[in-house]
């Protein structure tokens, strides 16, 4: 339906279509008092200017929202140290490895990876007054920001040259935060299949990262 | 140098990280591979919309700033260097493999029009004053592939549009145009989705 009276069709001496064809240049900021008297009359055109420009600044929080498999860093050394460009290894990376071979961090290290494999293939609970999902989903709880087994594998890599140590939490802290942002999505909309990927990848990632202590412990044993 | 370049509790910094790469040092290609990697990984995520192609581009971007960096000599940012470097390596292995870095235009004729259209028959829809970070994530990943790498070079990571005309080797107008074109699908897209969410509930 089409109603020229309300979309401001004619009004301020341009028309909707009028106005989108110059939307482009208008939000690259050449203005004309045309498209303003157009806007303070068109209720379709504001909303439209409203949601590009809402879109455009929330485009910036993309711009690191994803993590790379943990495991990328060891590619790139192996090459790195292939095409001969690590020329020697740093004493305080062979004090690291020296200090990972301590046996008792494998055993705590794979109670951590067992717990976290538990958190990741538990169940929602269906309540008296819930309805049957379909798709069974990890059960949603407000997640702290560090768990009592984050801090046990954050005392572990603490012995780690401070650069590395940094890296882990940051990374552990990011595995936690996309833990927390698909659990509110998922407080929305408990069906989202979309969703429950990331939450189900999100445990991955922190998954990994509990591997990846566990592999370079192992590697050097 | 600003504190944001030293992580917290970090030794380095980033100039003295990429002092030692050059001088083959591991922990300071460790140190500036994952300051940067989020980024990086991100960028060829976005344009690309697949993980495994997003984690071998990020793989070889990284690559490529180690076997470069003894060349760098800080005219740039680093940073500047880099994500120029990646998208570089993005760009290169969208067109090997034949998928448009520019929208074709035929594909995109009659869409603006459309929109207004959409637009007459309902007037009060609009998104609410914020976007779920996830749902745009989705909703750019299901833009068609031209008008993502638009979308992302200019809005996600900040290029002007001469600088993109230059990289993706199309004009300024046009890099405008499509740029517009996306977020009006975006729009689209996201309405949509707000819509589905809405008849489920």
């Amino acid at each position: 339906m089409i109603n020229e009276e309300s979309h401001g069709l004619g009004r301020g001496g341009m028309n909707c279509l009028q106005f989108e064809n110059a939307l482009s240049d208008y939000l690259e900021g050449s203005r004309t008092s045309e498209q303003q008297a157009h806007l303070s009359s068109c209720t379709v055109c504001s909303n439209l200017l409203a949601d590009l420009n809402l879109i455009s600044a929330e485009a910036f929080s993309l711009r690191e929202l994803n993590e790379p498999n943990p495991k990328m860093w060891n590619t790139i050394e192996a090459q790195l140290r292939s095409e001969g460009l690590i020329r020697e290894p740093s004493p305080l990376l062979s004090d690291f490895f020296r200090r990972w071979r301590t046996a008792w961090l494998v055993p705590v290290a794979a109670a951590l990876l067992i717990a976290a494999g538990v958190k990741l293939y538990h169940p929602a609970k269906v309540g008296e007054n819930q309805s049957v999902s379909k798709v069974s989903i990890p059960k949603i709880s407000p997640a702290p920001t560090i768990s009592a087994e984050d801090k046990d594998v954050l005392r572990t890599v603490a012995s780690r040259p401070p650069a590395q140590a940094v890296a882990y939490r940051n990374d552990l802290d990011q595995a936690n935060a996309f833990i927390r942002d698909a659990q509110d999505a998922l407080r929305n909309d408990p069906n989202d299949i979309y969703s429950q990927q990331l939450l189900m990848n999100a445990y991955e990632q922190k998954q990994m990262l509990y591997r990846l202590a566990v592999d370079q412990g192992n590697d050097e044993q | 140098m600003t504190d944001a370049k030293r992580p917290k509790g970090a030794k380095l910094s980033e100039p003295e990280a990429i002092e030692k790469a050059k001088q083959g040092d591991a922990e300071a290609f460790e140190f500036l591979y994952h300051l940067h990697k989020r980024r990086v990984y991100s960028l060829c995520l976005r344009m690309t919309g697949n993980t495994a192609s997003a984690e071998d581009l990020t793989q070889e971007a990284f690559l490529q700033l180690f076997r470069k960096i003894a060349t760098f000599r800080g005219e740039s940012a680093f940073s500047t260097w880099l994500h120029r470097m990646a998208v570089n390596v993005v760009l290169m292995q969208l067109r090997k493999k034949n998928l448009p870095v520019v929208p074709i235009d035929e594909t995109t004729e009659g869409e603006e029009e459309g929109t207004i259209r959409k637009e007459l028959g309902a007037p009060d829809e609009r998104l609410a004053g914020s976007i779920d970070r996830l749902q745009l994530q989705r909703a750019v990943d299901e833009l068609p592939p031209g008008y993502r790498t638009i979308f992302v070079l200019h809005d996600v990571e900040g290029y002007e549009h001469n600088e993109i005309a230059s990289m993706v080797g199309c004009s300024i107008g046009n890099s405008k145009s499509q740029l517009h074109k996306a977020r009006i699908k975006l729009r689209d897209l996201l309405r949509v989705n707000r819509a589905e969410k809405a008849g489920k509930r």
